[in-house]
């Protein structure tokens, strides 16, 4: 066997997850085991997804597919090995990091989902949990058992993705029809739960989540965003007006001018005038001072 | 949708065309110039085609294509005939029973499995349009299905056993999810068979699933037409267009140009074949040609001359604009005729040729089977003979 099973470190409902090493370089890997026998018609869908889309990306900020293999009837994805993950890392409250840092941070994971996109692959379920450290302190957008193409116009698509505090506005409206800036949505989420260090939209239910998500950034309104009441949701709502630059000065006190900026293009309501990665990676946020922090010098484990 | 540029080459691994008319948005803008880092480089849509794993593990030249299929023919054969040998050692046979054995446990030559295969790929395709499915899971069930034969030989695994494994996985791959029971009962066929080789499938697949189809393409370039040749193009008649080309570009599919041109060059070949004039026509005014820059003259007025010459303008600002160098509208179409030649060869296998290459390809896996059907014949004739003797 080229690849050895050390030790267990994961369990999902479709896979286990096992520490190892790849034999012919000593090199550290990860693989995650199907089990194919549990589903009923053959080759789950989120293995098919996870497979379909790794084989196509090769970046510094997207996990790398080592190789894939079967054995006793298993399929296995060897991946690289990855020791800990943002969410870890922000709960963590031993680690101290720096706006510095953080801009590091974003700027990976920005860096990753426009891979994504630019190969025209929506991530869905982007959280500080599928974000990935090397062990040099590279960021990697990982597990892509929920992404698809990026649709026509015309596709039906389920709104029914994305982790419910990471979920876009239109996927709360149960929108048909999405586009990449649900990705971007999470990652202004994850920019700001960085800033604050706790959760930022934090919905108890599905319901909850649009009144917590409208309390913090207004409910959106057929001027910013044409025909918005017609989802059928939408008259229930409380209506919220949005927060001024000072309201949003005191929630998050180290942001810069251009952070907020940055945050605010991310968090735009309307999906259609929120901004793209490609807006995003050009901010003046990652101009301004000070530079993102070199990634392998900032301090991950406590 | 001015993003349509197609590479030059397409046999030698080298310059395959953007994909997708989508990728505008994606592009990186240029930055501030004194923003620039010192080795600023563009990613196009062709560097980004590059990765894929279609370009990677399923784009070839002709003659590695070949070679490929003479590989899993060759060591097909290698095993059918280790098999024919043992037979013969095994059992003692008739100089009769030899003879049989001679004549008609043959392996199949390359060619016979190729026909076959491309046979049965039409099969795929009759059937999963049969189940309603969309056109994009259709061609994924096609192409899977021709990619798992170059890897495996019609002499191994029953092309039959497979068609519905692979219009299966393809609707999973393409997110067209349907059960396998509801599948099995619509195909009339059982969760066993169609699960049976499902990772033999994903296997030969190398696991690359990923397909990048020339439908896309074909919407982009459907709008870009219209763009460029404005006011020169009906819209009933390009809509016509559009659709034909449609089911022109799933044919193509069975055949070999998936493997050589990228799919905006098979697309554009399609296009050629249904309408040479506006093609070229169209291609000429996208790509103007550098010697030849004088700008074409229209026939009709003044005022669409003018435009022209302003797009003509905007397309070459453009290209200066990218660093790239402009692509010679001459030496596309070159590509895109050959391209079109190859989708107009293929001869397909009558049903009558297509159960003889098959009935040959059972009997050089089942040699016995030649052997009983022989002792039952002459067990048959005796008694008639010896019948007439009374007579």
């Amino acid at each position: 066997m080229e690849y050895t099973k050390e030790k267990k470190v994961g369990e999902g409902t479709y896979a286990v997850v096992y520490l190892g090493s790849q034999h012919s370089t000593g090199r550290k890997i990860a693989v995650k085991e199907i089990k194919t026998s549990e589903f009923k018609d053959g080759l789950d869908m989120s293995a098919i997804r996870e497979v379909k889309y790794l084989q196509e990306m090769q970046h510094p900020n997207v996990i790398e597919l080592v190789d894939i293999f079967m054995a006793y009837d298993n399929l296995n994805l060897v991946l690289e090995f990855l020791p800990t993950d943002l969410e870890v890392v922000i709960k963590d409250k031993s680690i101290l990091f720096t706006p510095a840092d953080i801009k590091a941070w974003i700027l990976m994971t920005l860096r990753g989902v426009y891979h994504c996109h630019r190969n025209f692959i929506l991530h869905r379920d982007l959280k500080p949990n599928n974000l990935l450290f090397s062990p040099d302190g590279q960021i990697k957008v990982a597990d892509f058992g929920l992404a698809r193409a990026i649709p026509a116009p015309h596709e039906i698509l389920t709104s029914n993705v994305v982790t419910r505090w990471y979920r876009a506005p239109e996927l709360l409206f149960g929108a048909k029809h999405y586009t990449s800036a649900i990705d971007i949505w999470s990652v202004g989420v994850i920019f700001a739960e960085l800033m604050l260090r706790i959760p930022y939209l934090p919905g108890q239910n599905d319901v909850d989540q649009m009144e917590v998500t409208f309390r913090a950034l207004g409910t959106p309104t057929d001027r910013d965003w044409p025909e918005v009441s017609s989802f059928m949701t939408y008259n229930k709502l409380q209506i919220y007006p949005p927060p001024s630059r000072d309201e949003l000065r005191k929630r998050f006190i180290a942001a810069s001018e251009y952070a907020l900026d940055f945050m605010c293009g991310m968090l735009t309501m309307n999906p259609q005038k929120r901004w793209t990665a490609v807006q995003c990676l050009e901010s003046d946020y990652f101009k301004e001072l000070p530079s993102p922090s070199d990634p392998s010098t900032i301090k991950i484990h406590s | 949708m001015t993003d349509v540029q197609v590479g030059e080459k397409s046999t030698s691994n080298s310059a395959p065309a953007n994909m997708t008319v989508k990728g505008k948005e994606a592009e990186l803008k240029p930055a501030a110039e004194n923003n620039k880092p010192f080795n600023y480089k563009r990613i196009s849509d062709d560097d980004l085609y590059r990765h894929s794993s279609q370009y990677r593990m399923w784009s070839y030249t002709r003659d590695q294509l070949q070679e490929k299929r003479i590989d899993t023919n060759a060591r097909a054969i290698a095993y059918i005939e280790e098999n024919l040998l043992k037979v013969r050692e095994a059992s003692n046979l008739t100089e009769e029973e030899i003879k049989v054995l001679e004549d008609k446990a043959i392996p199949l030559t390359m060619e016979e499995e190729l026909g076959l295969v491309n046979f049965y790929a039409k099969k795929v395709q009759v059937i999963a349009q049969h189940l309603n499915l969309p056109t994009e899971v259709v061609a994924t069930a096609i192409s899977f299905f021709r990619r798992f034969f170059l890897e495996n030989s019609v002499m191994q695994i029953d092309p039959k056993s497979i068609v519905h494994t692979t219009i299966f996985l393809a609707c999973k791959s393409e997110n067209y999810f349907i059960s396998v029971d509801s599948f099995a009962q619509k195909a009339k066929s059982t969760r066993e068979s169609i699960l049976k080789f499902e990772f033999k499938l994903l296997e030969s697949l190398k696991f690359s699933l990923l397909n990048h189809h020339p439908y896309k393409p074909l919407h982009g370039f459907f709008l870009d037409i219209q763009n460029v040749l404005y006011g020169k193009v009906d819209l009933n008649y390009m809509g016509q267009i559009y659709d034909r080309c449609k089911k022109r570009i799933t044919a193509a599919i069975l055949t070999d140009v998936v493997y050589f041109y990228t799919p905006p060059q098979i697309t554009l070949a399609t296009l050629l074949i249904e309408d040479e004039a506006l093609v070229t026509r169209y291609l000429e005014m996208k790509f103007p040609s550098r010697e030849n820059s004088q700008e074409p003259v229209s026939e009709s007025g003044e005022k669409e001359e003018q435009n022209d010459t302003n797009t003509t303008k905007k397309n070459k600002e453009q290209n200066l604009d990218d660093g790239k160098s402009p692509i010679d509208s001459a030496k596309l179409l070159a590509i895109i005729r050959e391209c079109k030649s190859l989708i107009e060869e293929p001869k397909p296998l009558s049903t009558e040729e297509a159960k003889k290459i098959a009935a040959k390809n059972y009997y050089c896996q089942n040699p016995l089977t030649l052997i009983q059907k022989l002792k039952r014949k002459m067990n048959e004739d005796t008694p008639a003979a010896e019948k007439r003797q009374k007579i």
